[in-house]
């Protein structure tokens, strides 16, 4: 037997991260918004702040903490927004004519000439910034991705002869893609789904180091690097916290889908752990 | 002359994707004006060359398509003119099986959760568990496949599995198109011969169809001949084999020889 070495060592840091956002939804260590002007700008390995704190001297680890809540909150969000909203729209595509067919798919395709960072902006200017607007920003820009991956996952299996022979055993459309073409795409989607959380988190990030994600009081692991990046060279450690931990959680995300597109398939499913 | 099962003057055509507007639309005739019968306790084959048009004739057959023009009989009721009652009666009574193996059973389904279906799907009031144990021995399998998935058997025992499922219903005819193409010349006999026995012991009308004459000759007393989308020669095995009157027929006599002796001519260096 073969150890999915991707899956469980993504498995662990994704549960890593999550257990730490639950935490920190009822724990922190100091009120991440609070200013401490004595211990500002404290080095890693102080006693009372082991990663120290940041230029008005509020706690790191909190903010990393509150952080990883938000990434995991918006990425998770829009990922599981789009997976459903996209697989939906995806098997209504694929089980249908051509007619409504053409035209979910491109729709689906406008959607995905619009750069994502206009859908952002107009959606920021318009709704104000914070973390339920990335997660509508994100539903913008994955949904038609999930669309397509789902249409295409769909078409396949409806291809198979086992959907022929349900057809004449006399299951309606919509019973046989119930029955049959859902669970033949759910493991496709579920990879799809690791990677656009990952995705998810890069976006959001990116989203607020540039202002236009989370901003105080809220707290992102963006919006750290982009307050950090006024004190590089005073504190450089203070953008590497926030930048490790996107990379942390993305690579966790990454390995855990690669891992799971193996264990997913019903012929390598033998080789789980 | 009537079957259970029949095509009176069938005739298909599929229009072809128009290159330009400005072209009118052409059209492709697959099947042309085709008489066909299946009959109970009876296996007959159907053989022609690729894309000679027999999936379509059982794609018309088993109501997958309707005809352009010609009437689909069974039990000397019009498929596309039958109740909900009647259309139920015709499913129940209908088994099919079809090339791919691999491709006709769900790979997310246990194999004994795949033979329940076409009984849940038609509503068929028996002892669903009972039934499955009996069929899956019909076929020869042991009833312990029936928990395991469908990439742990080979292509032989898939083709079982499917045969399995096509006659859980108690079906009255059995459609089986290119059975056994996909599979291992050493399998096909074991498969033939498993439908040959069905159809005598469960009293089945079968419809073999083959590319290569000589598996219907094999497995069945009536043969007709499709080419280019027509009925071109029908007779027993050995009368198409010792006097083929058309084209087709005699290719298809000489597709069987030359590989005959191929085979032949390597066994003797
Ligand atoms: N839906 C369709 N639209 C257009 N053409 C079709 C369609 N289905 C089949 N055809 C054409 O009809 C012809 C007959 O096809 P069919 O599948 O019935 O042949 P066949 O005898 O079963 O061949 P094979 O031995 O390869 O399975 C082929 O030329 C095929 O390309
Ligand atoms: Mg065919």
């Amino acid at each position: 037997m073969r150890l999915n070495v991707s899956l469980i060592i993504g498995a662990i840091l994704t549960f890593c991260a999550i257990s730490i956002a639950v935490v920190s939804t009822f724990w922190l260590p100091y009120n991440p918004n609070l200013p401490n002007i004595p211990n500002r700008l404290l080095a890693a390995g102080s006693a009372e702040h082991w990663l120290g704190t940041d230029v008005l001297g509020r706690d790191i680890i909190s903010q990393l903490m509150v952080g990883a809540r938000t990434s995991i909150v918006v990425g998770a969000g829009g990922a599981t927004i789009s997976l459903v909203l996209g697989a939906i729209m995806g098997l209504i595509a694929a089980a249908s004519g051509k007619i409504v067919d053409e035209t979910i798919s491109r729709v689906a395709d406008i959607m995905l000439s619009i750069p994502g960072m206009v859908t952002a902006l107009v959606l920021a200017a318009t709704l104000g910034s914070g973390a339920l607007t990335t997660i509508f920003a994100l539903t913008a820009f994955f949904t038609p991705s999930f669309t397509r991956v789902a249409r295409s996952a769909a078409l396949s299996v409806l291809q198979e002869d086992f959907i022929t022979a349900a057809q004449l055993y006399g299951r309606g459309r919509m019973p046989r893609v119930a029955r049959h073409v859902f669970p033949n795409i759910a493991g496709v989607l579920i990879v799809q789904f690791t990677l656009y959380f990952a995705a998810g988190i890069l976006t959001e990030a990116g989203l607020s180091y540039l202002g236009v994600g989370v901003t105080r009081p809220g707290i992102s692991w963006g919006l750290m690097l982009s307050e950090a990046q006024n004190q590089v060279g005073v504190s450089s450690p203070l953008a590497m916290w926030p930048g490790l931990s996107i990379v942390i959680v993305v690579l966790g995300l990454n390995l855990m889908g690669d891992g799971l597109r193996d264990v997913l398939d019903p012929k390598l499913s033998k080789s789980i752990l | 002359m009537t079957g259970i099962l029949e095509l009176r003057g069938v005739s298909q055509a599929y229009r072809l994707g128009r290159r330009s507007p400005f072209v009118t639309a052409s059209y492709l005739q697959v099947l042309s004006n085709v008489d066909f019968a299946v009959r109970t306790g009876q296996a007959v084959g159907l053989v022609g060359e690729s894309g000679a048009g027999k999936t379509t004739m059982t794609r018309i057959l088993t109501g997958l398509e309707r005809p352009q023009t010609g009437q689909v009989l069974f039990d000397g009721k019009d498929l596309w003119e039958m109740n909900a009652v009647e259309r139920l009666e015709f499913r129940r009574n209908l088994g099919v099986v079809m090339q791919n193996p691999r491709s006709s059973l769900d790979p997310r389904m246990p194999v004994g959760s795949s033979l329940l279906e076409p009984l849940r799907s038609l509503g068929i009031d028996c002892d669903h568990v009972a039934r499955v144990n009996e069929v899956i021995e019909q076929v020869g399998m042991a009833s312990s496949v029936l928990g395991r998935y469908p990439h742990e058997f080979s292509g032989g025992q898939l083709q079982r599995i499917a045969i399995a499922r096509a006659l859980m219903t108690r079906p009255i005819v059995l459609i089986a198109d290119e059975p056994v193409s996909a599979l291992d010349v050493s399998i096909q006999a074991q498969v033939l011969n498993l439908l040959m026995d069905l159809v005598t012991d469960l009293n089945l009308a079968l419809m073999l169809v083959a590319h290569d004459l000589s598996v219907v000759a094999y497995a069945t007393s009536r043969v007709s001949v499709l080419a280019a989308g027509e009925i071109v020669e029908t007779g027993q095995p050995l009368e198409l084999f010792s006097r083929p009157k058309s084209k087709a027929t005699q290719d298809l006599v000489a597709a069987v020889l030359t590989m005959e002796a191929g085979l032949a001519g390597r066994g003797l260096d």
